[in-house]
């Protein structure tokens, strides 16, 4: 599911360079749970981002869901992030003027052709009973709890029915019972043959996974 | 994206920010009406304006030079030879002689068949000038010949349409008279007058008789204070009582097109003769300062729009900082960076869109309202027209399209900021 090899990201800060990322790899298989570690400020996020299309600017090979990043347009990333990947955050990023419903539904908006749109009902529905909140379809996030606004967040990343979560300390706004309710969600969906790459610092997360990484130095380890 | 899809989103958004919108589209509709207000009762007056001081645009007035250098030049009398040189200038496509009656012509009755309380004893004196059929095409009723009827018959006369409002307006309400009714209801009137009769007793002929004038026509061509005549009674008449030819007293020259009126009044002098363009010139300053007081207020409207845009700019730009972890989080979700700047743009043609249809909606009805003050206000005065603003359904075009372009060209500048929002440091 995901291949990376020799991935180097660099940020200009001031008039130094900082190597984020400096000559990574990583390969992931179809349907695994994968945690990745680090201090805060060692580069998780970035490499999340960056394997979910949202950082097209780095050097290296890498090759996720079958596409190889480096080559793909503007256009073809954009509809890779609405159909291939689900991101989830720390801080749900769920948009307040709108319904649970209307929030799982977003990728929708920007799907090419009509199909996902006529769909979105039926997907919508899908992705909120999945996650166990059919009947708050119709809520606005303020009248959610933080743990459903996560499990709502996370129907919202299914919704386009990708094979790949990438979810960035997804249990870093919660409680511990809401946060482990996440980390058995996250461990269902992978025995149902999702692959999940979570970046985290909590203990209690890496263990869901089948396999942990350390990030350091710009390497996994 | 689907243009659909982007419009509910941006209508959404505009929503979620109710009164920020609302104060937007406000701005927009203020300059958006404005503008409507303004051109309208630019346009309206500007109309009034011609009405009062109607000038066809390719009619030239060609008069003898006061300076005549004589057959020097070529100029002097408008004689037939000057009127067929005239007639053959370029761009000239006809002309009409006119000649002034030197016999004096009086009306000591009103005309017969009006119930009009004519003053016993008035005499008016009428101003006549013969004119040639050609002039008044179109102004005669049907089956009028306008000719020489010979010493017994009726003399066919036209009169200015404009005399007729004046009449009504200001001479019957100030004497006290009965109103004429307006248009072709008076053609066929017959006026009794004396041939050679003056109130001014040295200028009374040796010879006075008696004659009828029929009315057939009402012409804007025909001078508000004379009666036109055939050209060839004129020439009768002056026969008749031993006038001295001299020559016309004016040509109307009509032009192939209004933007050769210039170049023919610059042959017109060459050849000799002069051009009287007074009427013109006073139709011509007026409309300029019409013009010029709508352009300013136009100018006036846009400076608003600009105004408008400006703060547009400044909340969308604020906006879209608020909302840069949303803007992030679409591109999450499959939206592309031009869906990002067109979602932007599309809130402020929706802003745009709604201020202006409510600021044409508002103008529409100012207009409207402006137009019943004026007219209950405003004494009936003569060539008072029906209605002061003009409201031509493209206005709303153009206050809808101005107040859509002022937004957008706004949000260009927001909607670039929104594009510079990077995503994975957004929401990391
Ligand atoms: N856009 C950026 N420009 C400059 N520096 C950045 C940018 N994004 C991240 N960084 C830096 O890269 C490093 C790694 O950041 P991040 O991936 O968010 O770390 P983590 O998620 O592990 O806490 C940090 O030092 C951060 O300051
Ligand atoms: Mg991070």
């Amino acid at each position: 599911m995901i291949e990376l090899a020799g991935i180097v990201k660099r940020f200009r800060d001031a008039d130094r360079e900082v190597p984020v990322l400096d000559g990574l790899s990583l390969s992931v298989a179809d349907g695994e749970m994968v945690a990745v570690v680090g201090a805060s400020g060692s580069g998780k996020s970035t490499l999340l981002y960056l394997v979910g299309g949202l950082d097209a600017d780095f050097e290296g090979q890498a090759r996720v869901a079958g596409r190889d990043l480096g080559t793909l347009s503007e256009r073809e990333r954009a509809t890779f992030r609405g159909r291939e990947v689900g991101f989830v955050f720390q801080s749900f990023n769920l948009l307040p003027h709108l319904t649970a419903m209307e929030n799982v539904c977003l990728p929708a908006w920007f799907a090419e052709g009509p199909a996902l749109r006529a769909e979105a009902p039926r997907r919508g529905a899908e992705a909120l009973r999945r996650v166990g909140l059919l009947e708050l379809a119709g809520q606005r996030p303020a009248r959610l709890s933080g743990g459903q606004r996560q499990r709502v967040a996370i129907a919202r990343a299914l919704f386009a029915g990708p094979r790949l979560l990438l979810a960035d300390e997804p249990t870093g706004n919660l409680d511990t019972r809401s946060g482990e309710e996440i980390i058995d969600l996250f461990g269902e969906l992978s025995r149902g043959g999702m692959t999940v790459l979570v970046v985290t610092h909590e203990e209690r997360v890496s263990r869901a996974a089948g396999r942990v990484l350390r990030l350091e130095a710009g390497r996994l380890a | 994206m689907r243009a659909s899809a982007l419009l509910t989103l941006a209508a959404r958004n505009l929503r979620a920010d109710g009164r920020g919108a609302l104060l937007n589209g406000a701005a927009v509709a203020v300059g958006a009406t404005a503008l409507c207000l303004f051109l309208a009762l630019g346009m309206g007056v500007g109309q009034a304006v011609r009405q009062l001081f109607p000038s066809e645009a390719r009619l030239v007035e060609v008069v003898p030079s006061s300076v005549s250098l004589g057959p020097l030049l070529g100029g002097g009398q408008l004689d037939d030879a000057a009127v067929r040189r005239l007639a053959a200038l370029p761009g000239v496509t006809a002309a009409w002689p006119r000649m002034n009656l030197r016999v004096p012509l009086a009306a000591t009755r009103g005309p017969e068949g009006l119930a009009l309380n004519y003053p016993p004893g008035f005499v008016l004196q009428i101003p006549a000038v013969g004119v040639e059929p050609g002039l008044l095409a179109g102004a005669l009723a049907p089956g009028a010949a306008f000719a020489d009827p010979g010493p017994e018959g009726a003399i066919p006369v036209v009169l200015s349409s404009r005399l007729l409002e004046l009449y009504n307006k200001t001479i019957a309400p100030a004497w006290n008279v009965r109103r004429l009714p307006t248009g072709a209801a008076l053609v066929g009137l017959e006026l009794p007058v004396k041939v050679g009769f003056s109130i001014v007793p040295l200028k009374t002929e040796d010879r006075v008789y008696d004659a009828r004038l029929k009315l057939s026509g009402l012409s804007d061509r025909v001078p508000v204070h004379m009666l036109a005549l055939p050209l060839d009674v004129v020439r009768r008449l002056h026969r008749e009582y031993g006038k001295a030819d001299q020559g016309y007293s004016a040509v109307t020259l009509q032009a192939a097109s209004a933007e050769e009126v210039p170049s023919v009044a610059a042959a017109v002098r060459r050849s000799g003769f002069a051009v009287d363009d007074a009427d013109r010139a006073l139709a011509e300053r007026a409309g300029a300062a019409v013009g010029v007081a709508t352009l300013a207020l136009s100018f006036l409207a846009l400076l608003m729009l600009a105004v408008a845009g400006l703060a547009i700019a400044q909340s969308l730009l604020a906006s879209v900082r608020a909302r840069a972890r949303e803007i992030a989080l679409l591109q999450a979700v499959g939206a592309t960076r031009g869906d990002v700047r067109a979602l932007v743009l599309a809130e402020a043609g929706l802003l745009g869109l709604g201020g202006g249809l409510l600021g044409s909606a508002l103008a529409r009805l100012c207009a409207a309202g402006v137009d019943r003050a004026a007219l209950r206000l405003l004494p009936d005065f003569p060539f008072r027209p029906g209605s002061f603003v003009h409201f031509p359904p493209w206005l709303w075009a153009v206050g809808l399209g101005v107040a859509v372009l002022a937004a957008v060209v706004g949000a260009i500048g927001p909607a670039a900021a929104a594009t510079r929002i990077d995503p994975a440091r957004t929401l990391a």
